[in-house]
């Protein structure tokens, strides 16, 4: 089986098997990923849904809680915004204080009149790159 | 004490003595005649003007204010220290007319500032664009 890695820091994390049938190698693959996979759990109404990295748009602090923001809905994270960047790793980035962004799902950014950089996800939801984080965010885009 | 509040102070503190610096150069190069007075006002509002500007920066990075608020209090922060520094060192005549041509010429140079920011920050994100594809 040939082996091909495209590293692209901007796009969505993913693992993509191509194979004639199953096999011990590709049960072995999909073992590995899902134990490399942060394992999350979002609350819906007080009930638990298991959530996946990929499925999250961004993270936001709204006053003292936490939401993680997928494509049609928003799931209460117990955990600290702290806490999920360091979990979530690479294929998200903090953009302000208060969200953390899922790379692969980020649309387009647009300057505000403020003169910060706007962020536009899939979603539609819109937040903003502050003064503090955009050398990081810079980077995280492969842009100095 | 609130974080911004301890950012604003450290951030006067810094920067507040490059002021009565750069009022040195200019006072070596004009030569003026000053009393001691004089002196003494001008290391002091200078010193106050600079610290005011330094500390009016943190502005822009409260995130729980919107972005005209930031804005608004960053220029006024601004325009006060800037006219009541030249008014009180006798730099500006107390005269209306005179604070007015001021007042356009700051508004002026603040709005140009604004618009090179903003064209940075356009730039930067039509590249971000290009990375996304």
């Amino acid at each position: 089986m040939r082996c091909e890695i495209i590293i692209d820091p901007t796009g969505e994390e993913r693992v993509v098997v191509h194979a004639k049938r199953e096999s011990e190698l590709t049960r072995a693959i999909c073992r590995l990923v899902e134990e490399r996979t942060p394992q999350l759990v979002g609350y819906r109404n007080g009930e638990i849904v298991p959530l996946t990295p990929a499925q999250i748009i961004c993270v936001v602090v709204e006053g003292d809680r936490v939401f993680a923001l997928c494509e049609t809905e928003r799931l209460q994270m117990k955990q600290r915004l702290y806490v999920l960047e360091e979990a979530l790793g690479d294929g998200f980035v903090k953009i302000n204080q208060s969200c953390l962004a899922n790379v692969g799902k980020v649309a387009r950014f647009d300057a505000s009149v403020s003169g910060t950089l706007k962020v536009k996800f899939k979603n539609g939801h819109v937040d903003y790159v502050s003064r503090r984080q955009m050398k990081t965010v810079k980077e995280r885009f492969g842009i100095k | 004490m609130s974080k911004y509040v301890k950012e604003f102070l450290h951030r006067g503190l810094v920067f507040g003595g490059f002021g009565p610096i750069i009022l040195g150069v200019i006072w070596a190069a004009a030569d003026p005649v000053l009393t001691g007075g004089e002196l003494l006002l001008g290391i002091v509002s200078i010193y106050l003007l600079a610290f005011l500007q330094a500390g009016a920066s943190v502005f822009n990075q409260i995130e729980g204010w919107s972005i005209p608020k930031s804005m608004l209090c960053h220029f006024v922060v601004l325009y006060a220290a800037y006219v009541g520094c030249y008014l009180v060192n006798r730099w500006l005549p107390f005269d209306w007319r005179v604070v007015a041509i001021f007042t356009a010429i700051f508004v002026a140079v603040y709005l140009a500032v604004w618009l090179t920011v903003f064209a940075c920050v356009k730039l930067t994100s039509k590249k971000l664009n290009a990375k996304i594809g």
